[in-house]
């Protein structure tokens, strides 16, 4: 009966009612058109980062600073000896028993598998160009278990790196930045002095600018030896069954092996730390146009209890309550958001599967043929309940003022 | 319109729906009627309009007792409290209950409708009271531009819930039609007349069998030949037995009334019955 009443006031006025649900309707496609941008082009980089470089990396740093040798030494944390004339040695860095750090992570739950590396920079030069980047040492099967890398070679084998000594994957960027292509050879030179010829056996496209511009592989032992790192591994790569369960289980594997070990959300802390800005730009914005459409629906509440102010005195005369008054005006505003949202939430989608298709090449932080959308349920069940919740707040002011007017006080100003 | 009208308001009689049994009963039995508590009364009633030293005492003290099946007319001046006394009768304002010192009033200024005190009833049990024992007549039709002469009638009763919509609709029907409305049914309330307005807002009225119908001023909007319309319909209503208060400012229309009480200054100055006319 409510509804009845509410329903026959919501279309009196057609075109007022129209505006407020396109109001409403704009919101939610915005939302979700700026949401599923946003979260493709964080999804890509996060997907593929992680992948092709590991969901937990073990560095070649003690968990805790080891206590100075004065402090051990006087019991004092301030103490300081100057000594004259000596150089200090320097200090190689490495994980200690690596085999056997790999044959105890690997036995922890959830982890499929666990690689060794080294690496450092190095210097390539091709002809006349330069370049700098960095190498990865890498055991090509044991690489290809805890990445994709292998995957996203599209010049070339990754795997070609075991029956090459001299072999050496190169990113995209860095291959069209030098000039290179499969079967050439480079120099390379790292800071210590490493010198040798590497041979192009791959170049992989991941699509993360980051990676694709700064990083090569090589065997394991070459490229110790480059970098003057003899039987040194610094990092171990760590994959797990599911990466979102990084965090933890590197926070395990540190307690367990003694070294700093991070997860790929604190490798990438920075760029999920502008993500998460970008999300909540994306959020503030996407909230401003509710807003307005919140006030759209305000108004035109507001006008509707002005304008129906004699029927609500004569509602209640014959027996309508405050709630059943403030129903009828809250039900417009629950069929406003109603009609908005679901026809934002269609058009969303089809606004999401035709920006997937257009043509446009991209190449930022990651690269990509066609914008990055991508399509999660949240996106829609959140600016459905958050549209429907504004809009019914929105819709409460106008009802409860409705409910409040005194019948009696409404018969006497008219008479 | 006028005689067509006229000789539809002459046929309202046999039409309206009766008055309950019980009603008729204890008019004619005494005995019967003391035990059951009268259908309106107000006790020492007071209303204070404004707060404070701003307050304008409206009604001073009024008791009165409305039965059942009476036909009751309000007169006065403008001002003298008679459409407070009415909206306090109908449940659809409550009396005050102290000075504007805050001492309460001795004895207690309470109404009651059917031996409900509406000051003892929270907001929603007073308009379910509303819903089920009074019918509103005003000045002004008050119909709803939305809808229909047939919608506007049956909403009454699609708030008390008594009958399914399809039901209530057909009872709209009936009723616009026993006014002389059955034209008009599917006609929105406000491209109607003026007269057939509050013939509708009547049949509204008239909607979920009121024990009691209360009408402000019911013709003071109308021309001669709707007030002399509407006039009929009400006595043929009181003939059958439907309890009426009205208040009015035209003393031709309230002699037609069983009763008539003259309201000054807040208070009823007489309370007399009047001989039928003829």
């Amino acid at each position: 009966m409510l509804w009845f009443i509410s329903q026959r006031y919501l279309f009196t006025h057609v075109r007022q009612s129209l505006v407020c649900i396109a109001g409403v309707t704009i919101s939610v496609l915005m939302f979700i058109m700026m949401t599923s941008l946003m979260q493709g082009f964080t999804d890509k980089f996060i997907i593929e980062t992680v992948e092709s470089s590991g969901h937990i990396t073990i560095h070649d740093e003690p968990r805790e600073a080891e206590t100075k040798i004065l402090e051990r030494a006087y019991g004092d944390k301030n103490a300081v000896l100057v000594t004259e004339g000596v150089k200090p040695r320097e200090q190689v860095k490495q994980i200690k028993d690596p085999t056997g750090l790999i044959r105890k992570v690997r036995s922890l739950p959830g982890v499929i598998d666990a690689a060794p590396m080294v690496n450092g920079d190095v210097t390539a030069t091709y002809g006349t160009k330069t370049y700098g980047m960095q190498v990865f040492g890498v055991e090509p099967d044991r690489q290809t278990a805890v990445t994709t890398i292998g995957e996203k070679v599209t010049d070339g084998a990754f795997h070609r790196l075991k029956k090459t000594a001299d072999g050496i994957v190169l990113g995209r960027g860095i291959a069209q930045t030098l000039g290179v292509r499969i079967d050439d050879s480079l120099v390379l030179t790292s800071p210590s002095g490493g010198r040798t010829i590497g041979k192009v056996v791959g170049i992989f496209d991941t699509g993360v600018t980051p990676v694709d511009y700064g990083r090569a592989y090589m065997l394991l032992n070459p490229a110790q030896t480059l970098l003057n790192k003899k039987s040194i591994v610094n990092e171990i790569v760590i994959r797990l069954s599911d990466y979102t369960q990084a965090k933890e289980a590197a926070q395990q594997i540190e307690s367990i092996c003694g070294y700093k070990t991070y997860s790929w959300q604190e490798a990438n802390e920075n760029f999920l730390k502008i993500f998460a800005i970008q999300t909540i730009i994306t959020y503030f914005i996407t909230g401003a146009l509710l807003v307005v459409a919140a006030f759209g629906v305000l108004n035109i509440l507001i006008m509707a209890v002005l304008e129906r102010v004699n029927d609500i005195a004569i509602l209640k005369s014959f027996g309508f309550s405050r709630r059943d008054v403030t129903f009828i005006f809250v039900q417009q505003g629950l069929v406003i958001g109603l009609i908005g949202s679901i026809i934002g939430l269609i058009l969303g989608k089809l606004s999401v599967e035709g920006l997937r298709r257009l043509p446009i090449k991209m190449e930022g932080l990651v690269k990509a043929e066609g914008l990055l959308m991508s399509e999660h349920l949240s996106t829609y069940v959140t600016a459905f309940i958050a549209t429907m919740v504004v809009v019914v707040l929105a819709a409460m002011y106008p009802a409860r003022r409705a409910a409040g007017y005194d019948p009696v006080e409404v018969i006497r100003g008219a008479h | 319109m006028g005689h067509t009208d006229l000789s539809v308001a002459r046929t309202v009689t046999a039409a309206l729906s009766s008055p309950p049994v019980s009603a008729s009963k204890s008019r004619d039995t005494g005995a019967r009627v003391e035990q059951a508590p009268p259908l309106l009364q107000a006790c020492n009633v007071h209303r204070l309009l404004g707060t404070a030293d701003l307050a304008t005492q409206v009604l001073r003290g009024v008791s009165v007792t409305i039965d059942k099946c009476e036909y009751v007319s309000i007169v006065g001046q403008s001002g003298s409290g008679k459409s407070t006394l009415l909206y306090l009768l109908g449940g659809l304002d409550r009396p005050t209950q102290s000075d504007s010192n805050g001492e309460a009033f001795v004895p207690a200024s309470r109404v009651l409708i059917d031996g409900a005190d509406t000051s003892e009833l929270d907001e929603s049990s007073l308009a379910r009271l509303r819903n089920e024992k009074i019918g509103f007549v005003f000045q002004f039709h008050y119909l709803l531009k939305e809808f229909t002469a047939q919608e506007n009638v049956a909403l009454p009763m699609l708030k008390l819930k008594k009958w399914p919509k399809s039901e209530c609709l057909d009872r709209a029907a009936a009723l616009l039609k026993q006014l002389g409305l059955e034209s008009k049914l599917a006609r929105r309330a406000n491209r109607l007349s003026g007269g057939e307005q509050q013939r509708v807002a009547i049949a509204r009225a008239l909607a979920n069998e009121p024990a009691a119908l209360l009408a402000d001023e019911p013709t003071g909007n109308l021309d001669k030949r709707n007030s002399e319309l509407v006039a009929e319909i009400f006595q043929e209503l009181a003939a059958k037995g439907q309890t009426l208060v009205m208040v009015t400012h035209d003393l031709n229309l309230a002699q037609r009334a069983r009763r008539m009480i003259t309201m000054e200054d807040g208070t009823i100055v007489t309370d007399q019955v009047l001989q039928p006319s003829g």
